[in-house]
């Protein structure tokens, strides 16, 4: 493995050497080095907890390094906020978004910087036409005026985008900016970032999709348990070694697919309306895998959330076990042998809390005794779980806040496991997790398909899907547009469902 | 290998900065003990400033004035661990108070009767809060503001704006208080002021409901994120509720002991109550957003506010300059706490 550039290569833009960061109980980075060249790509992957979102905060000025030098154009800096990060020119897109909800979507781009009139007043003509500058760059068809709350997961992430690209910086710091995002929508953030790089703009780029590391990345580091293990030119990597390199380990199965056997129905939902929804019907039997695919809009999260007693049902029946059901709270959904996985983690999980009230959280009535809660069974249950699914650090005392993101998706998954449900809807249970957490999340929903638990799983990753799933059903519209079999499934059949309007369609639509 | 080492080391719990031993402890000490280091500080400073305060009538004196206080700030913290804050705690606990004295000195009730009549009232009044805050969908602060004003009114009309007993009253119709509502305030029982013996009650109370029930667990939950409460089927209206009525109970029952210490109820009794309960909590460690706090560190909170009051009076500051230094000290201890949680807790 060579690390650095070429002779002829320029000096690189940033230097770091021998950083330290620790975290109460873990050793977060480990005496990392990295060189940034301006004009690069340069990807960083590991798996949750390797170091890779510390390494970026500690960069973009967000989290102080404990030791280390980092050294910008060759002198040596202290980036001790971000605004002075900000400042020398990094800029950061998080991964947990940043956005301030209840403001318009210029106002969130402008954040901070805001154009002046005379007599400093904030410019709000300046102010709407920078964003429509930046959003046009970023080939975003989104009204500057609408409050960022209104939009969508995906949409929040391309304003979030546009905002940090609109300081103009030299060092673009970007920590899975497309695990939020549709195909068409990355595509055209990976054009951005090949006009950026093409102005010497250097970025640095995390995610768990490796794939893309070879279509847009120059070089690869990569990072386990806060040491780096190594740095390549893409060109000279291929998807296994990476991925041994990133967990130490050959991985067999990327996608484990455990054979259950299918039983009688557990869901039934019968002409569902509810929201964009209209008349979905779909069954889950006992031990099966039912995939439910769609484009952003298609009303996949609707779905979920009508079955969850979310959003109110106008019309249509849902059935547990042959039984009607109509969950007006998520508690009723729950009762009904309901479980579901929130597309964002942080939605479902209480991150002030540590990791025993967190799994317990959906089943608390289960370890009353007198009136009061068993901490003993408490912690024995959420013990349990923390070793089946290898969360690590093991510390049932240690707040979630404190968690790398895979490992707080594995805690929202031990909540549900333990309430034992009937029926487990997952929404996009693999967002944001590197490839050796997702291989472990499919062999543990393997496994409770194999128990009988009939699994509802909505995602956007056409691989897992054709993978895992035994039947996809396809939504577009709010409407069921096709349903496969495994097997009869391709990529190119689902995303033509999920996109094309049939021939009868196009003719109504005239 | 490296993911093992990582774990030996974690579960032997080694301090997490890489100091010595020695220092663990003391950095224990910072990280849980701050209000508690606080109170020993300033008892430590008052005892060597003034002869008179580490005697045991000083002493008794404290906990018997910091006892409403804290049996306020108990409902308070369950209210604002749930992110909420309850700002009607003082002029609910007037209420129930000057509606217990004026059913037991004018319509001749029963002492029982006056006591459970008052409980009821300051229930009724925070489960009125939690109601109008869940299905009115209002913010926490104006429907508390409303109740605050509301109750110390209706206690006013109850009351005719007289204290009950008055002197008046007291010649023309029964005497005093009854016995047992007087020794509630001021009574000794095994040497220790019964004041201070129903806040011990009432904390253990509180202590149980957060630590050890449900409703607290939710609580928390509820306080720390909201959403993620309701989606893990945690009825949050409801565990709202329940803790405002928790809240108005607690209370009803200090209305109890500070009528007792006081020998007579009024509708404006205990004014400004309600910001020393709420800097209490804070005082404690509590988040005023939600979501992390303890009984605890409550009753540590106002036991600093009452020695702070107590040394003031001892070192004779006048009652005028007494208020500025208890507004500083409240702004300090809490940005000092902050800074300390953000040293020693990690990001």
């Amino acid at each position: 493995m060579t690390d650095g550039p070429a002779a002829a290569a320029p000096p690189p833009l940033l230097e770091l050497r021998g950083i330290h960061k620790r975290f109460p109980g873990v050793h977060a980075l480990d005496g990392v080095d990295l060189d940034l060249l301006p004009g690069e790509v340069h990807a960083l992957l590991g798996e949750n907890g390797a170091g890779k979102s510390t390494l970026l905060k500690i960069i973009s000025g967000a989290v102080p390094k404990d030791a280390g030098e980092i050294r910008l154009d060759g002198h040596r800096v202290e980036l001790r906020h971000v605004v002075h990060a900000r400042a020398l020119g990094i800029g950061m897109v998080h991964q947990e978004l940043s956005l301030i909800r209840s403001l318009s979507v210029a106002e969130n781009v402008v954040l901070g910087s805001w154009p002046r009139r005379p007599g400093g007043l904030v410019d709000w003509a300046a102010v709407r036409r920078r964003a429509e500058e930046v959003l046009a760059a970023l080939g975003v068809p989104l009204d500057p005026r609408v409050p960022v709350g209104r939009l969508s997961l995906a949409e929040q992430q391309l304003v979030e985008i546009a905002r940090v690209l609109s300081l103009r910086v030299r060092i673009l710091l970007l920590d899975e900016p497309t695990s939020a995002l549709a195909e068409r929508e990355r595509d055209r953030l990976f054009e951005v970032i090949d006009g950026l790089r093409r102005q010497g703009v250097a970025v640095v780029y995390t995610s768990h999709r490796l794939g893309e590391v070879f279509r847009i990345g120059d070089r690869v580091t990569v990072l386990r348990d806060g040491r780096k293990i190594g740095t390549l030119p893409a060109r000279q990597a291929d998807e296994d070694l990476l991925v041994r390199m990133m967990v130490g380990r050959e991985l067999h199965e990327r996608f484990p697919k455990t054979a259950a056997e299918v039983g009688a129905s557990v869901l039934e939902v019968r002409d569902l309306s509810a929201g964009a929804l209209r008349g979905v019907s779909l069954v889950v039997r006992r031990g099966e895998l039912v995939g439910v695919f769609g484009l952003r809009g298609a009303g996949r999260t609707t779905l979920a959330r009508a079955l969850f007693g979310l959003q109110p049902v106008a019309a249509g029946s849902i059935l547990v076990d042959g039984l009607p059901v109509r969950p007006r709270s998520p508690a009723d959904a729950i009762r009904a042998g309901i479980g579901y996985l929130t597309e964002d983690r942080r939605q479902g999980l209480v991150t002030l809390l540590p990791v025993v009230p967190n799994i317990t959280l959906a089943t608390l009535r289960a370890f009353v005794r007198w009136g009061v809660l068993d901490g003993q069974a408490e912690r024995r249950t959420a013990d349990h779980y923390v070793r089946a699914l290898n969360i690590h650090p093991p510390l049932l005392g240690r707040r979630v806040l404190y968690f790398s993101g895979g490992n707080q998706q594995k805690i929202a998954f031990a909540k549900w496991l333990c309430g034992r449900p009937r029926v487990l809807i997952l929404d996009e249970p693999t967002r944001g997790i590197d490839v050796g957490a997702k291989s472990e999340v499919f062999r543990l929903i393997g496994q409770l398909a194999q128990q009988g638990v009939g699994i509802l799983l909505l995602s956007s990753e056409l691989p897992e899907l054709l993978a895992v799933a035994d039947r996809i059903v396809v939504l577009r519209g709010g409407q069921v547009s096709g349903e496969f079999h495994r097997g009869e499934a391709t990529q190119e059949r689902l995303l033509r469902a999920a996109t094309v309007l049939s021939a009868a369609e196009a003719a109504q639509a005239g | 290998m490296r993911r093992e080492e990582s774990l030996s080391e974690v579960t032997v719990g080694r301090p997490p900065l890489g100091l010595g031993a020695g220092r663990a402890a003391v950095q224990a000490l910072l990280l849980r003990g701050g209000p508690i280091l606080v109170l020993l500080l300033l008892m430590g400073y008052l005892s060597l400033a003034s002869p008179y305060f580490l005697t045991v009538g000083n002493l008794k004196n404290i906990v018997q004035q910091s006892a409403v206080t804290a049996i306020l700030a108990v409902g308070q913290t369950i209210v604002i661990i749930g992110a909420g804050i309850d700002l009607s705690v003082a002029a609910v606990m007037g209420l129930s108070a000057s509606l217990m004295a004026v059913a037991v000195s004018y319509w001749a009730q029963d002492v029982w009767v006056g006591v459970a009549l008052g409980l009821l009232a300051g229930t009724l009044a925070g489960f009125l809060n939690g109601v109008i805050i869940t299905k009115g969908r209002i913010p926490d602060f104006i429907a508390t503001l409303g109740m605050l004003s509301t109750a110390r009114g209706v206690a006013l009309i109850l009351t005719g704006g007289l204290p009950v007993p008055s002197h008046l009253t007291a010649t023309q119709l029964r005497a005093y208080l009854p016995a047992e509502i007087i020794w509630l305030g001021s009574g000794m029982l095994l040497g220790i002021p019964v004041a201070a013996l129903a806040a011990l009650l009432v904390a253990a109370a509180g202590w149980v409901i957060l630590q050890h029930t449900p409703l607290g667990r939710a609580t928390y939950a509820m306080g720390g994120n909201r959403e993620a409460a309701r989606v893990s089927g945690i009825d949050v209206d409801r565990v709202k509720i329940a803790g405002y009525a928790l809240s108005g109970f607690m209370a009803a029952v200090g209305g109890l002991v500070l009528t007792g210490r006081l020998n007579s109820a009024n509708a404006l009794m205990g004014e400004g109550l309600e910001l020393q309960s709420i800097a209490a909590v804070v005082l404690g460690g509590t988040n005023l957003f939600g979501g992390e706090g303890s009984v605890g560190g409550t009753i540590i909170g106002a036991l600093i506010m009452g020695v702070l009051g107590n040394g003031l009076n001892l070192l004779n500051v006048s009652a005028f300059w007494q208020r500025v230094v208890m507004g500083v000290v409240i702004v300090a201890v809490v940005v000092v706490d902050q800074w300390r949680r953000r040293r020693f807790v990690g990001p």
